[in-house]
Protein backbone atom coordinates (compact mmCIF):
# COMPACT_ATOMS: atom_id res chain seq x y z
CA UNK A 1 0.00 0.00 0.00
CA UNK A 2 1.23 3.46 -0.82
CA UNK A 3 1.29 5.71 2.22
CA UNK A 4 1.60 9.46 2.51
CA UNK A 5 5.18 9.05 3.75
CA UNK A 6 6.10 6.76 0.87
CA UNK A 7 7.27 9.58 -1.40
CA UNK A 8 9.45 7.18 -3.42
CA UNK A 9 6.22 6.17 -5.14
CA UNK A 10 5.51 9.76 -6.22
CA UNK A 11 6.07 11.05 -9.73
CA UNK A 12 9.50 12.61 -10.28
CA UNK A 13 9.92 16.31 -9.57
CA UNK A 14 10.27 18.54 -12.63
CA UNK A 15 13.25 20.84 -13.02
CA UNK A 16 12.81 24.60 -13.50
CA UNK A 17 12.63 25.76 -17.12
CA UNK A 18 14.20 29.16 -16.84
CA UNK A 19 15.95 30.99 -14.00
CA UNK A 20 14.35 34.29 -15.01
CA UNK A 21 15.31 36.21 -11.88
CA UNK A 22 19.02 35.61 -12.55
CA UNK A 23 18.69 36.12 -16.31
CA UNK A 24 16.72 39.35 -15.93
CA UNK A 25 17.93 40.94 -12.67
CA UNK A 26 16.43 44.37 -13.45
CA UNK A 27 13.05 42.72 -14.03
CA UNK A 28 13.33 40.85 -10.73
CA UNK A 29 14.31 44.02 -8.89
CA UNK A 30 11.30 45.86 -10.34
CA UNK A 31 9.02 42.97 -9.32
CA UNK A 32 10.27 43.12 -5.73
CA UNK A 33 9.74 46.89 -5.60
CA UNK A 34 6.29 46.52 -7.16
CA UNK A 35 5.33 43.80 -4.69
CA UNK A 36 6.43 45.94 -1.74
CA UNK A 37 4.60 49.02 -3.07
CA UNK A 38 1.33 47.22 -3.81
CA UNK A 39 1.21 45.66 -0.34
CA UNK A 40 1.18 49.03 1.48
CA UNK A 41 -2.04 49.77 3.33
CA UNK A 42 -3.57 46.33 2.87
CA UNK A 43 -4.43 43.86 5.62
CA UNK A 44 -1.76 41.14 5.50
CA UNK A 45 -4.13 38.32 6.43
CA UNK A 46 -6.62 39.26 3.71
CA UNK A 47 -3.82 39.67 1.19
CA UNK A 48 -2.63 36.08 1.67
CA UNK A 49 -6.15 34.85 0.92
CA UNK A 50 -6.19 36.97 -2.24
CA UNK A 51 -2.80 35.57 -3.29
CA UNK A 52 -3.83 31.97 -2.66
CA UNK A 53 -7.09 32.37 -4.59
CA UNK A 54 -5.42 34.01 -7.61
CA UNK A 55 -2.73 31.30 -7.58
CA UNK A 56 -5.44 28.61 -7.57
CA UNK A 57 -7.19 30.17 -10.57
CA UNK A 58 -3.89 30.57 -12.43
CA UNK A 59 -2.73 27.07 -11.46
CA UNK A 60 0.60 28.30 -10.06
CA UNK A 61 1.99 25.49 -7.92
CA UNK A 62 5.03 27.45 -6.77
CA UNK A 63 2.86 30.37 -5.62
CA UNK A 64 0.46 28.03 -3.80
CA UNK A 65 3.41 26.42 -2.03
CA UNK A 66 4.67 29.81 -0.92
CA UNK A 67 1.45 31.53 0.05
CA UNK A 68 -0.28 28.68 1.83
CA UNK A 69 2.87 28.20 3.92
CA UNK A 70 3.12 31.95 4.59
CA UNK A 71 -0.54 32.07 5.57
CA UNK A 72 -0.18 29.11 7.94
CA UNK A 73 3.00 30.58 9.44
CA UNK A 74 1.13 33.86 10.06
CA UNK A 75 -1.53 31.95 11.99
CA UNK A 76 -4.21 31.51 9.30
CA UNK A 77 -6.53 28.55 9.90
CA UNK A 78 -6.24 25.41 7.79
CA UNK A 79 -10.00 25.53 7.32
CA UNK A 80 -10.02 29.01 5.75
CA UNK A 81 -7.25 27.97 3.36
CA UNK A 82 -8.94 24.70 2.37
CA UNK A 83 -12.30 26.38 1.81
CA UNK A 84 -10.88 29.11 -0.42
CA UNK A 85 -11.52 27.38 -3.73
CA UNK A 86 -15.22 27.16 -2.78
CA UNK A 87 -15.46 30.48 -0.90
CA UNK A 88 -18.84 31.40 -2.38
CA UNK A 89 -20.34 28.35 -0.71
CA UNK A 90 -18.33 28.72 2.46
CA UNK A 91 -18.90 32.46 2.93
CA UNK A 92 -19.33 32.07 6.68
CA UNK A 93 -15.60 31.41 7.05
CA UNK A 94 -14.77 34.93 5.82
CA UNK A 95 -15.62 38.55 6.60
CA UNK A 96 -17.79 40.55 4.18
CA UNK A 97 -14.73 42.59 3.33
CA UNK A 98 -12.67 39.47 2.56
CA UNK A 99 -15.49 38.14 0.40
CA UNK A 100 -15.61 41.37 -1.61
CA UNK A 101 -11.84 41.14 -2.05
CA UNK A 102 -12.04 37.51 -3.19
CA UNK A 103 -14.75 38.32 -5.70
CA UNK A 104 -12.72 41.20 -7.10
CA UNK A 105 -9.67 38.93 -7.21
CA UNK A 106 -11.50 36.47 -9.42
CA UNK A 107 -12.87 39.17 -11.74
CA UNK A 108 -9.47 40.85 -12.17
CA UNK A 109 -7.73 37.49 -12.65
CA UNK A 110 -10.11 36.05 -15.24
CA UNK A 111 -9.85 38.99 -17.67
CA UNK A 112 -9.75 36.86 -20.79
CA UNK A 113 -13.30 35.64 -20.12
CA UNK A 114 -15.13 38.76 -19.00
CA UNK A 115 -14.90 42.41 -18.05
CA UNK A 116 -14.64 43.20 -14.28
CA UNK A 117 -18.42 43.61 -13.72
CA UNK A 118 -19.89 46.75 -12.12
CA UNK A 119 -21.59 44.72 -9.39
CA UNK A 120 -18.27 43.21 -8.34
CA UNK A 121 -16.43 46.52 -8.41
CA UNK A 122 -19.24 48.31 -6.56
CA UNK A 123 -19.32 45.69 -3.82
CA UNK A 124 -15.57 46.06 -3.33
CA UNK A 125 -15.95 49.85 -3.31
CA UNK A 126 -18.44 49.53 -0.43
CA UNK A 127 -15.86 47.78 1.74
CA UNK A 128 -12.66 49.52 0.66
CA UNK A 129 -12.10 53.25 0.49
CA UNK A 130 -10.75 54.49 -2.84
CA UNK A 131 -7.00 54.46 -2.11
CA UNK A 132 -7.20 51.07 -0.40
CA UNK A 133 -9.17 49.70 -3.35
CA UNK A 134 -6.52 50.98 -5.78
CA UNK A 135 -3.92 49.11 -3.70
CA UNK A 136 -6.03 45.95 -3.73
CA UNK A 137 -6.32 46.12 -7.53
CA UNK A 138 -2.55 46.61 -7.79
CA UNK A 139 -1.93 43.70 -5.40
CA UNK A 140 -4.21 41.40 -7.41
CA UNK A 141 -2.31 42.37 -10.57
CA UNK A 142 0.99 41.67 -8.82
CA UNK A 143 0.12 38.15 -7.67
CA UNK A 144 -1.07 37.53 -11.23
CA UNK A 145 2.38 38.65 -12.34
CA UNK A 146 4.17 36.24 -9.98
CA UNK A 147 1.78 33.48 -11.10
CA UNK A 148 2.78 34.09 -14.73
CA UNK A 149 6.49 33.93 -13.96
CA UNK A 150 5.95 30.81 -11.85
CA UNK A 151 3.95 28.92 -14.46
CA UNK A 152 5.82 30.10 -17.58
CA UNK A 153 9.27 29.44 -16.08
CA UNK A 154 8.03 26.39 -14.13
CA UNK A 155 9.61 27.37 -10.83
CA UNK A 156 10.44 24.63 -8.35
CA UNK A 157 7.66 23.59 -6.02
CA UNK A 158 7.62 22.31 -2.45
CA UNK A 159 10.86 23.71 -1.09
CA UNK A 160 9.64 27.06 0.17
CA UNK A 161 10.28 27.92 3.82
CA UNK A 162 8.04 30.62 5.29
CA UNK A 163 9.82 33.93 5.49
CA UNK A 164 12.77 32.94 3.32
CA UNK A 165 12.38 36.00 1.06
CA UNK A 166 11.47 38.45 3.80
CA UNK B 1 -16.93 56.38 -20.40
CA UNK B 2 -15.50 57.67 -17.18
CA UNK B 3 -12.94 55.87 -15.07
CA UNK B 4 -14.09 54.08 -11.93
CA UNK B 5 -11.05 55.48 -10.18
CA UNK B 6 -7.93 57.19 -11.44
CA UNK B 7 -5.99 56.32 -8.30
CA UNK B 8 -2.81 54.31 -8.64
CA UNK B 9 -0.13 54.66 -6.00
CA UNK B 10 2.88 56.49 -7.51
CA UNK B 11 5.30 53.88 -6.12
CA UNK B 12 3.24 51.12 -7.78
CA UNK B 13 3.13 52.99 -11.10
CA UNK B 14 6.87 53.66 -10.96
CA UNK B 15 7.73 50.00 -10.30
CA UNK B 16 5.36 48.88 -13.08
CA UNK B 17 7.05 51.28 -15.51
CA UNK B 18 10.48 50.00 -14.42
CA UNK B 19 9.31 46.43 -14.99
CA UNK B 20 8.05 47.20 -18.51
CA UNK B 21 11.19 49.19 -19.39
CA UNK B 22 13.53 46.42 -18.19
CA UNK B 23 11.56 43.79 -20.10
CA UNK B 24 11.51 45.79 -23.34
CA UNK B 25 15.19 46.63 -23.11
CA UNK B 26 16.14 42.98 -22.59
CA UNK B 27 13.95 41.85 -25.49
CA UNK B 28 15.70 44.37 -27.72
CA UNK B 29 13.09 44.36 -30.48
CA UNK B 30 10.59 47.25 -30.11
CA UNK B 31 8.39 46.12 -33.03
CA UNK B 32 8.06 42.57 -31.71
CA UNK B 33 7.47 43.98 -28.22
CA UNK B 34 4.46 45.95 -29.49
CA UNK B 35 3.03 42.91 -31.30
CA UNK B 36 3.23 40.94 -28.06
CA UNK B 37 1.76 43.75 -25.98
CA UNK B 38 -1.11 44.39 -28.40
CA UNK B 39 -1.96 40.67 -28.57
CA UNK B 40 -2.08 40.33 -24.76
CA UNK B 41 -4.23 43.47 -24.57
CA UNK B 42 -6.64 41.95 -27.11
CA UNK B 43 -6.95 38.79 -25.01
CA UNK B 44 -7.49 40.80 -21.84
CA UNK B 45 -9.88 43.25 -23.55
CA UNK B 46 -8.00 46.34 -22.38
CA UNK B 47 -9.23 49.32 -24.42
CA UNK B 48 -6.76 51.80 -22.95
CA UNK B 49 -3.82 49.48 -23.60
CA UNK B 50 -4.93 48.71 -27.17
CA UNK B 51 -5.30 52.38 -27.98
CA UNK B 52 -1.87 53.16 -26.56
CA UNK B 53 0.04 50.22 -27.98
CA UNK B 54 -1.48 50.28 -31.45
CA UNK B 55 -0.19 53.86 -31.66
CA UNK B 56 3.23 52.73 -30.43
CA UNK B 57 3.25 49.74 -32.79
CA UNK B 58 2.70 52.06 -35.75
CA UNK B 59 5.42 54.35 -34.50
CA UNK B 60 7.82 51.42 -34.32
CA UNK B 61 7.01 50.46 -37.90
CA UNK B 62 4.87 47.37 -37.33
CA UNK B 63 3.14 46.83 -40.72
CA UNK B 64 -0.59 47.62 -40.87
CA UNK B 65 -1.19 44.15 -42.31
CA UNK B 66 0.24 42.54 -39.17
CA UNK B 67 -1.91 44.74 -36.94
CA UNK B 68 -5.01 43.93 -39.02
CA UNK B 69 -4.41 40.18 -38.76
CA UNK B 70 -2.92 39.95 -35.27
CA UNK B 71 -6.07 38.58 -33.65
CA UNK B 72 -5.96 35.71 -36.17
CA UNK B 73 -2.17 35.30 -36.41
CA UNK B 74 -2.28 31.50 -36.43
CA UNK B 75 -4.51 31.46 -39.49
CA UNK B 76 -2.77 34.39 -41.13
CA UNK B 77 0.15 32.18 -42.10
CA UNK B 78 3.91 32.54 -42.09
CA UNK B 79 3.94 35.06 -44.93
CA UNK B 80 2.39 37.55 -42.49
CA UNK B 81 4.11 36.50 -39.26
CA UNK B 82 7.46 34.72 -39.44
CA UNK B 83 8.35 31.72 -37.23
CA UNK B 84 10.05 33.87 -34.61
CA UNK B 85 7.02 36.13 -34.32
CA UNK B 86 4.70 33.14 -34.23
CA UNK B 87 6.72 31.54 -31.42
CA UNK B 88 6.55 34.80 -29.45
CA UNK B 89 2.80 35.18 -30.02
CA UNK B 90 2.08 31.58 -29.01
CA UNK B 91 4.04 32.11 -25.80
CA UNK B 92 2.21 35.40 -25.20
CA UNK B 93 -1.14 33.64 -25.44
CA UNK B 94 -0.08 30.74 -23.21
CA UNK B 95 1.29 33.03 -20.50
CA UNK B 96 -1.77 35.29 -20.69
CA UNK B 97 -4.49 32.63 -20.58
CA UNK B 98 -3.50 30.79 -17.41
CA UNK B 99 -7.04 30.61 -16.09
CA UNK B 100 -10.05 28.47 -16.85
CA UNK B 101 -10.08 24.75 -17.07
CA UNK B 102 -11.93 22.71 -14.51
CA UNK B 103 -9.62 19.94 -15.66
CA UNK B 104 -6.08 20.64 -16.78
CA UNK B 105 -5.64 17.02 -17.84
CA UNK B 106 -8.51 17.24 -20.32
CA UNK B 107 -7.59 20.69 -21.51
CA UNK B 108 -10.94 22.28 -20.76
CA UNK B 109 -9.74 25.79 -21.43
CA UNK B 110 -7.04 25.82 -18.79
CA UNK B 111 -3.51 26.91 -19.51
CA UNK B 112 -0.23 25.53 -18.27
CA UNK B 113 2.20 27.03 -20.81
CA UNK B 114 2.60 23.76 -22.73
CA UNK B 115 6.05 22.32 -23.38
CA UNK B 116 5.71 22.63 -27.15
CA UNK B 117 4.90 26.34 -26.86
CA UNK B 118 7.79 26.97 -24.49
CA UNK B 119 10.22 24.91 -26.56
CA UNK B 120 9.28 26.67 -29.80
CA UNK B 121 10.02 29.99 -28.11
CA UNK B 122 13.30 28.61 -26.69
CA UNK B 123 14.39 27.69 -30.24
CA UNK B 124 14.04 31.29 -31.42
CA UNK B 125 15.20 33.23 -28.36
CA UNK B 126 18.24 32.63 -26.18
CA UNK B 127 17.60 32.23 -22.44
CA UNK B 128 18.24 35.84 -21.51
CA UNK B 129 16.01 37.22 -24.24
CA UNK B 130 13.36 34.61 -23.43
CA UNK B 131 13.35 35.65 -19.76
CA UNK B 132 12.69 39.23 -20.88
CA UNK B 133 9.99 38.14 -23.32
CA UNK B 134 8.18 36.34 -20.50
CA UNK B 135 8.66 39.45 -18.36
CA UNK B 136 7.13 41.64 -21.07
CA UNK B 137 4.05 39.41 -21.25
CA UNK B 138 3.81 39.55 -17.45
CA UNK B 139 4.22 43.34 -17.45
CA UNK B 140 1.48 44.02 -20.00
CA UNK B 141 -0.84 41.59 -18.22
CA UNK B 142 -0.20 43.68 -15.13
CA UNK B 143 -1.09 46.94 -16.92
CA UNK B 144 -4.14 45.30 -18.51
CA UNK B 145 -5.44 44.36 -15.04
CA UNK B 146 -4.81 47.72 -13.48
CA UNK B 147 -6.44 49.56 -16.40
CA UNK B 148 -9.46 47.27 -16.89
CA UNK B 149 -10.25 47.02 -13.17
CA UNK B 150 -10.23 50.83 -12.84
CA UNK B 151 -11.99 51.16 -16.24
CA UNK B 152 -9.56 53.71 -17.59
CA UNK B 153 -11.03 54.95 -20.88
CA UNK B 154 -9.04 54.73 -24.12
CA UNK B 155 -7.64 57.87 -25.64
CA UNK B 156 -5.66 59.20 -22.71
CA UNK B 157 -2.35 58.33 -24.32
CA UNK B 158 -0.49 60.51 -26.83
CA UNK B 159 2.74 59.07 -28.26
Amino acid sequence: MTTYEDTAAYAPEHTPRLNWAALAPDVFKAMLRLDAAARQGLDARMLELVKIRASQINHCARCLDMHTKDALAAGESVERIIQLSAWEESAHFYTEKELAALELTEAVTVLTDRFVPDAVYDRAAKHFEEAELAQLIAAIAVINAWNRFGVACRGEVGHYQPGQYK
Amino acid sequence: MTARTQLLDPAVAKAMSALSAAAKKGLGDPALAELVVVRASQLNHCAFCLDMHLALARRHGVPERQLDLLAAWEEAGDDVFDDRERAALALTEAVTVLTGGTSQAFGSGGGFVPDEVYEAAARHFDETVLAHLVALVVAINNWNRVMVARRIPPGGYTP
